[in-house]
């Protein structure tokens, strides 16, 4: 081994441990089984608060005796728009029996399914003091060339008050990725997802 | 010494690019033929061939296995690959990885003046860098390059994005969706060859290269008649690895070759070719 290759080789290796280290705080993987009394999902979700938009990849095992069909719905306040995609094939060539995903539905779930479903998540505009996201007859306000909207007038002064404490505020919260079965209205699994805040995010200290 | 004897241009000499299109047409999307014999629709999933090796820090041994038994294709497609490289080169890697045939493929009509050469850089040590890496961050605990920066899920993604699949086009409204096409577009699309991605960060095709190096003495290479060789640096200049050096003759790397056999093609004198090693 030539000095050259030694030094490429410890380059290399520090580049990829700096990429191995680096956390996109805007998509995330949950890995679950789909149970009739109650699946779950090996671990949380983590994302930062803060993005335009995440993506969650949603993989789950249905485990026997469990058939039937699943609607899957994004739980959790403030409400976040989420749309959810199947990852299934493109041309659908009939070898073999999958579940048909329709209207966020997972129609004909049979044991041992494996599915992967894909959901764009995006945060609504919220009130960067008190956290409540935003309506139609909120209050705005012109800061740094960015446009804040307030419930009322405490937040808005608050904010006046200080700003950069409250400026990068985004929606934050404890969410589930719900997947209940439709003939019995039972939770097959949840996927718990964290939606993390900054510091000095949340309320502001001015509650609801 | 080589035995240089079999010079007739073979199929898999003469037909690579049609093997390499057929082996995209038929794997990725739209029609993502094999995977939909195991309720798939791309690498991920049961034939995801980069994950179940992957030891992470505070696994139990059961999980670790139950990794092998989730992703039961991906670990018979990796161990296959191993075994008929190790026979008989990378033939997995030039003609049949549909990953690495797009990044090549798509590189064929970027134009000259676009391209990056990446010769310059040695293989071996940021392959095997990176490998280390891949291998020893998620044991100690210290991230993982595993789905993050995966070329196996990211060009079979771009396909289906392309027939406008959400899930597919989903995967780069992602950071790290968006990373992987830089990746793929930089040392794939733009490199000279195509083959800087599989070349430099491929855990598969490092794992495939040692193979490859492992059974030289066994199996079927490229081999150079040094007898013929006149050193005109023609096959040097063609080789999408960067795999062969002119000192006093062509030399050959087999930490870096794959069959693609455009040295073969490219020699005028006719003394590069596949065949058995000797001595």
């Amino acid at each position: 081994m030539t000095p050259k290759n030694i030094i490429v080789f410890i380059a290399a290796a520090a580049v990829s441990l700096a990429a191995a280290n680096t956390r996109f705080g805007d998509s995330a993987h949950a890995i679950g089984v789909i149970k009739a009394n109650g699946g779950s999902a090996r671990h949380a979700s983590h994302l930062d608060a803060g993005k335009d938009a995440y993506t969650l990849i949603a993989t789950a095992t249905v485990i026997p005796p469990y058939r039937g069909d699943a609607r899957i719905t994004l739980e959790g306040e403030p409400k976040l728009d989420c749309k959810l995609y199947s990852s299934g094939p493109v041309l659908d060539l009939g070898i073999r029996r999958h579940p048909v995903f329709r209207e966020d539905t997972l129609f004909d779930l049979q044991p041992k399914d494996r599915i992967a479903i894909w959901a764009v998540i995006k945060p609504p505009a919220i009130d960067p003091v008190c956290g409540m996201a935003v309506k139609d007859d909120f209050v705005s306000e012109q800061h740094g060339g960015k446009s804040y909207r307030f419930c009322s007038d405490d937040c808005l002064n608050n904010f006046r008050l200080n700003p950069d404490k409250y400026k990068n505020n985004a929606a934050q919260g404890k969410y589930t990725l719900a997947f209940t079965d439709t003939a019995t209205g039972k939770r097959v699994l949840d996927i718990p997802v964290l939606l993390g805040g900054k510091e000095g995010a949340g309320d502001g200290g001015h509650q609801h | 010494m080589a035995d240089t004897s079999t010079k007739s241009a073979s199929f898999w000499a003469e037909h690579r690019l049609w093997i390499i299109i057929a082996s995209i047409l038929i794997l990725l999307p739209p029609l993502s033929f094999l995977f939909q014999f195991t309720q798939d629709s791309n690498f991920c999933g049961s034939w995801c061939p980069r994950m179940f090796f992957s030891w992470r820090k505070g696994q139990a041994a059961s999980d670790f296995f139950l990794g092998f038994a989730r992703s039961y294709m991906g670990v018979t497609l990796v161990l296959g690959v191993l075994a008929s490289t190790f026979f008989l080169g990378r033939y997995w890697c030039s003609h049949l990885c549909p990953v690495g045939g797009t990044m090549e493929t798509g590189s064929r009509i970027v134009p000259k003046w676009l391209k990056i050469n990446f010769s310059a850089i040695p293989a071996p040590p940021v392959r095997y860098g990176y490998f280390a890496v891949y291998m020893l961050a998620p044991a100690v605990g210290l991230g993982s390059l595993c789905c993050n920066y995966c070329n196996f899920a990211t060009v079979p993604r771009m396909f289906g994005a392309a027939f406008f699949n959400g899930a597919d086009f989903a995967y780069f409204l992602r950071t790290a969706g968006l990373i992987n096409l830089g990746l793929i577009v930089v040392f794939g699309f733009l490199a000279k060859g195509g083959r800087a991605y599989c070349n430099f960060m491929c855990p598969i095709g490092a794992m495939d290269s040692l193979s490859n190096r492992l059974g030289l003495k066994f199996g079927r290479r490229m081999n150079v008649d040094q007898s013929k060789c006149n050193s005109c640096g023609a096959c040097s200049r063609v080789c999408p690895t960067w795999a062969i050096e002119i000192k006093d003759k062509a030399a050959i790397d087999h930490y870096s070759c794959m069959p693609c056999r455009k040295c073969e093609k490219a020699c005028a004198k006719g003394a590069i070719a596949y065949g058995k090693t000797q001595g």
